[in-house]
């Protein structure tokens, strides 16, 4: 499936609190991402990364403004983006009572892939991902690494034109989340899909995007760093001013 | 758990365990025996008939109601299991048909037994729908409740992760919410066989002319003790019996549990 364009317009989310006030969580945020691009968005919490990562999934609608994919709105057009976005959870969610083989399969099915289609491109991913030992085990007989492994590979088995990762990495040990950065980061760029990863770690922002996003408390854009001609003293340097950005936030 | 390493505390329950009797169990029946012969040789034999006259009388029975009585509990189970499927996905998908509806599936359940057989011998003049409408309208609403508590405890997490995927809301139900409910189905299988059980023989000894309840009040009318103890015996084992069956069903089914 071909990388698909975000475009964010004047994006704003109010949310009406239990004593009546509104409680801005993102407050008017413009930016694009242009196809087979990957942003990294970093912000430190509350900063309104997972209200943003909802309205982009389609899980919650914009109070003003517009979040659009190709086009079209994620709430509005919810059928109509079917297939062209896959999400990696912070944790890996997979469903207790499938195997590793059938969790892969699931976007598939939902797309109305051919059993067939969906056992081969399952396979096919877990073999990459290192798993084709492990087709048929449960989530429970697999590590947290496997496991989030398996999440991978459901997302890029949909061959999606946006891939999205929310914390995908944050909950497992260094070494694990190292290898499994650069397994993301070099299938992202391999399969050409566009690529958002949400992170408040703003090392893995600076390993996995072309750009970083900063968002500031309520969400609105404080800084857009192209990432892809710095030097590394340049991105040393940028490193410590991202640093502070978010420390005064 | 390191990465690579899969997790060497799982085990996967066999599914043929569910029809083996733990030993404890045999024990504590045959101690409940033991002292219900011991006290058959002290009591009189219309209070407490010995296990030879019972064993006798459970001889004699006529197995064709055994079967009729499984056959209504099994009907009216299935009915109510789609019906209260049926129902607790509307609740589910639709908050008002949970608040409109929850008051009355909770005014059903606190209707007594004895007040549905009532009503619907006064309702109803052919014996079956009597015996059917009694078992539906009291295992209906716990299939109700239980289904939809279990589609609630559905995680958040699993349920936004299938959205990403942009499901129909067929697919929603069909690929998370149902198997994601499916232990609590279980559990309330379980708990409707033995409420059936049980309510089925008292519909039986108002309403009906066949099955064990009708049996039992023959067997009273005639005042013969060991065959109520016997049609009582095969009332329990053919509960213990399927409850074994849902058992194993449930093992084969939710192998996936830790």
């Amino acid at each position: 499936m071909k990388p698909e364009e975000i475009r964010v317009e004047g994006l704003q989310k109010r949310f009406r609190t239990a004593n009546g006030h509104d409680f801005v969580a993102i407050d008017n945020l413009d930016f694009e991402i242009k196809a087979g691009e990957t942003v990294a968005i970093v912000g430190r919490t509350g900063c309104g990364k997972s209200t943003f990562l909802n309205i982009l999934i389609g899980l919650e609608e914009p109070s003003a403004g517009r979040l659009l994919i190709g086009g079209k709105t994620p709430y509005g057009d919810f059928d109509r983006l079917r297939g062209k976005m896959a999400t990696v959870f912070q944790q890996d969610r997979l469903m207790p009572w499938r195997s590793a083989l059938d969790n892969v399969t699931l976007g598939l099915e939902i797309l109305g892939c051919s059993r067939a289609e969906q056992t081969e491109r399952a396979e096919l991913w877990l073999n990459r991902l290192g798993l084709g030992g492990h087709l048929h085990a449960f989530p429970h007989e697999l590590s947290g690494g496997m496991r989030q492994r398996v999440a991978l590979a459901r997302g890029f088995a949909l061959q999606p034109g946006i891939l999205i990762a929310d914390e995908a990495f944050g909950h497992l040990d260094e070494i694990t989340a190292k290898t499994l950065r650069e397994i993301f980061s070099s299938l992202i760029r391999e399969q050409g899909n566009t690529g958002v990863v949400v992170t408040h770690q703003l090392e893995e922002a600076m390993e996995l995007g072309d750009r970083v996003l900063v968002f500031g408390r309520p969400a609105r854009l404080r800084a857009d760093i192209p990432l892809a001609k710095l030097t590394q003293a340049q991105r040393q340097g940028l490193r410590a001013e991202i640093q502070n950005m978010l420390k005064e936030d | 758990m390191p990465e690579g390493a899969v997790a060497a505390s799982a085990t996967v329950p066999t599914p043929g365990r569910a029809f083996s009797l733990p030993w404890e169990t045999a024990v504590s029946l045959l101690v409940l025996a033991a002292i219900w012969e011991v006290a058959s040789l002290f009591a009189p034999p219309f209070a407490v008939p010995g296990w030879e006259r019972i064993g006798r009388a459970v001889l004699g029975l006529p197995l064709d109601s055994v079967a009729i009585t499984l056959a209504r509990v099994m009907v009216a189970l299935v009915l109510s299991f789609a019906g209260g499927l049926a129902v607790a996905v509307a609740m589910y998908s639709v908050k008002p048909v949970e608040r409109f509806g929850m008051p009355i599936v909770k005014l059903l359940m606190a209707v007594p037994v004895v007040c549905w057989i009532l009503f619907a011998v006064l309702w109803f003049r052919w014996a079956e729908m009597r015996i059917a409408f009694v078992l539906v309208v009291v295992c209906a609403p716990v299939f109700i409740v239980d289904f939809l508590d279990g589609m609630k405890g559905v995680s958040k997490d699993l349920r936004d992760m299938m959205w990403s995927f942009r499901p129909t809301r067929a697919q929603f139900f069909s690929k998370l919410i149902i198997p994601g409910t499916l232990p609590v189905m279980f559990t309330s299988w379980k708990i409707n066989l033995s409420l059936a059980i049980r309510v089925v023989t008292m519909a039986e000894l108002v309403g009906a002319t066949s099955g064990v309840g009708y049996g039992l009040v023959v067997a009273q009318e005639v005042f013969s003790v060991a065959e109520v103890f016997a049609w009582t015996l095969v009332l329990v084992a053919c509960l213990f019996a399927t409850e074994a069956l849902v058992g194993y069903l449930e093992k084969r089914m939710l192998r996936w549990r830790v």
